[in-house]
Order: structure tokens, then sequence, then C-alpha cells
């Protein structure tokens, strides 16, 4: 006897909350990223006919990617246009910087994020979060493989010097 | 490999990504160099709070409900989208006409008692087949009749403008005993069977049957069948003149 095609909401349901870490580390705002991931979730109910497998995990992360951009080329006046301002960004999630030494290098860490261009957080999103080989990424962003490792390699570096420049600041505005 | 290579290529070595044997050289190269060794693991240990700073997100509680309202009136619209497709369509119309053309074909119960009313009514047009009770009186059918029958029929004595009593008698249609009413119309003859409803009483069908136009009906009181070759418009004018007359009670 065939066995039951697992539904739409079983195979893509569970991968809620990686969608929205995808979105957020991508639209760096809450409400834009919970208003994507609804998107993607809707663009997903569409294209699932012609879904095969039983891990819909990667396919859905390409949707809320997509989705993601559809919502930045919309949003592009608004997002390029102002500076970026740690204020308008920060959430209720965000935890107070009194806090222990490893949580506040975390916050310093997602501040630092932010401060990327949408490409470099797409794609450390995509390769740290999601997994993906440097393969997966090539086709998945349509670059060749070695504009993926440079790509990485300076979205890494970038990171590194945001932390570093954060953490810099604050260890002075402490003292 | 020297320390400038190295550096270049530790984020692929620490990703994996290496070809084997450039893989087992930076890991050579990392197990006698102290401060590549000492980068590498910088890098892992900001990969690994990368991580963890992103495991910090976490997706709003209404972010679930809001999302499965969305699929799921997604879901509804795109099943009355099915529905409304030609073919869907065309499918039910298959299937109803298949319904109708089988209810028409197969035999039923009141499709058989229809058939033997005709057979009844056929016989009784034979010359030599007297009437029972002849009388335009509808008093006089109607008490002989509750005589011989265990009811009483309804008798209308002039059921619509042309049409006449001119008798009764007791038949058997499907081994009940019914009351026959007898009308002329110029040279027509119209009979009306009439009997106590057992359980269901008769839906209101028209049937043609070897050359008979048949009207059935039914209420609480009565079963009633009528038989006769007048056209399907008297037929009509007959049973609608005639149903009034029972629904107003103007009979005996």
């Amino acid at each position: 006897m065939e066995q039951k095609r697992p539904t739409f909401e079983e195979l893509c349901l569970p991968h809620l909350g990686a969608a929205y870490i995808l979105a957020r580390l991508l639209l760096r705002s809450d409400q834009d990223a919970q208003d994507v991931v609804q998107e993607a979730y809707l663009r997903a109910l569409k294209g699932f006919k012609g879904f095969r497998g039983d891990n819909a995990r990667p396919w859905l992360m390409m949707i809320v990617r997509n989705a993601a951009y559809s919502w930045l080329k919309k949003h592009a006046k608004e997002a390029n246009m102002l500076p970026f301002d740690p204020a308008i960004y920060a959430t209720s999630t965000d935890k107070p910087l009194s806090e222990s030494s490893r949580e506040e290098r975390i916050q310093q860490l997602r501040e630092a994020f932010k401060r990327l261009p949408i490409e470099a957080r797409e794609i450390l999103a995509l390769r740290e979060i999601e997994g993906l080989s440097y393969e997966q990424l090539a086709s998945a962003l349509k670059v060749p493989l070695g504009t993926v490792m440079s790509r990485l390699s300076r979205a890494r570096q970038r990171l590194r010097e945001e932390f570093a420049g954060i953490r810099h600041t604050e260890l002075q505005d402490g003292l | 490999m020297d320390c400038e290579e190295a550096n270049r290529l530790l984020d692929a070595y620490l990703d994996r990504e290496l070809d084997l044997r450039r893989h087992l050289e930076l890991e050579q190269h990392l197990s006698l160099c102290l401060s590549c060794q000492s980068l590498a693991q910088e890098l892992e240990e900001f990969r690994l709070l990368f991580m963890a700073s992103a495991q910090t997100i976490k997706a709003p509680p209404q972010l679930r409900a809001n999302v499965l309202a969305a699929v799921r009136r997604e879901q509804a619209k795109r099943s009355f989208a099915f529905l409304r497709q030609p073919w869907v369509y065309a499918a039910a119309v298959v299937v109803l006409s298949l319904f109708l053309a089988l209810n028409i074909l197969l035999p039923d119960a009141e499709g058989e008692l229809s058939r033997q009313a005709v057979l009844r009514h056929s016989y009784s047009l034979a010359p030599d087949h007297p009437l029972d009770v002849a009388s335009a009186n509808p008093r006089v059918v109607k008490s002989w009749l509750t005589v011989k029958l265990d009811f009483a029929p309804p008798v209308v004595g002039s059921p619509a403008s042309g049409y006449s009593l001119v008798g009764g008698r007791v038949d058997v249609i499907q081994n009940r005993s019914v009351a026959a009413l007898i009308y002329k119309h110029d040279n027509d003859v119209v009979t009306l069977f009439c009997w106590p409803p057992k359980k269901e009483h008769l839906s209101k069908r028209n049937h043609f049957i070897e050359g008979y136009h048949v009207r059935t009906w039914g209420n609480a009181e009565c079963n009633y069948i009528v038989v006769s070759k007048l056209s399907d418009r008297e037929m009509d004018e007959f049973m609608d003149s005639f149903r009034v007359h029972v629904q107003s009670g103007a009979y005996f």
C-alpha cells in the first residue's frame, strides 16, 4: 500500500523557527522578518505540488531567501537611503549588556552582523546557519565557486572588524 | 606550505571544503605553526559564537499562529478554486445525467404501480367491461365504493370543465384494492385510481407508458394515479383542477 504523502504543514511547519532566523538575519527587523516568513510560506504552499522528498528545509530556506530579496527590492529606497541606525533595529529580544561576558559578546556580534551589507549577511547566514556547502552556495547565489570563497572570506573579515569595533567602543565607553 | 598560504586557506579548511591534498598540507602546517594554530582557533571560536548568536533569535509566539492561519486560508481558497474548474463541472453534469437516466430506466416501485394502473385502465376500456357502479352522481358512486372498500375515496363530480363522472369500480393494483373513478371527456376516458397510502405517499410524477399518459400524486389521505390518452396539456389541466378540488374539500 502506497504511503500517504506528507502534508504541507507536516513538512514545512517544523522549519518555522529556522525560517524566522534566516529572515531576521537578512532583514534585521522582527516585523519585516515575520512578514517575509509568512510570504515565504504562502509561496511554498503554491509550489508544494512540485516538491519531492522528505526534507523540505533547504527548499524552504531558498524560498525564504528569495522572499527576503523581493521584500528588499520593494523597500529598497528605505533600506538603502537611510543610514544604519541601531536604535531602529533594536528589539525586546535583545538582552541588556550588563549580563555575563559571553552573552555580551553574543549581543555585540548580533550588532556587528546588522552592520554588514546584504550580500555578506546572506552568504554568512546560508553558510553558517543553513550549512550550505560551497557548491550549494554557488548554485543558490548563481555565482562561480571562486566568488563564493572570496565573498565568504570578505564577509567574515568584515564581521570580525565590526565586532572588534563595537567591543572597542563599548569598552571605551565603559571606562 | 607557508603561513601566507595557510592564512589564505584557513577559512576553507575550517569549512571542510579544501581538496584532500591541501587539507592534509594545512593540517600539517598547523601542527607545526603555533601562530597559525591560534588564528585557526580564534576563527573557529568566532564561528561558534556566531552560531550561538543566531540561536538567540527566537520567533515571536504569534508568528506560528499567523502563518498557519494564512496557509489554511489559502488552502481553503484553492479547494474552492478547484471546484470552479471547468472539468469539474463537466464531470458533475455527466454524473447527474447518469443518475437521472438510471432513475428513469431502472424499475422502481412507483413506476411499477403506474404500469399496472395503465393495464387496468386499458382492460376497462374493453366494451364488455361494465362499470361496477354507473352513475354521474358522486354521492352514489362514493357510497357504493365505500361499502366495497375499507376506505372512503374522495369523489369529485366534475374535476374540470368538460369532464364528467360516469361511474366507478373496484380494481386491484399490486394486490391492493383501489377505487377507480371513471370520467369522460369528449371521446376520451380518464380513470382515476385512488387508495389510502400505507407508508409513504406517491410523489408527483409524470409517466408515458404504452401510449397512455399517467399522472401520479399523493398526500397524507390518498394516493392517486390518473391514466388516459389525453394530451399532456389536457392531463395537466385535469390534474391541476382535480388537486384544487381535493385541497379545497370540494368533493363528496
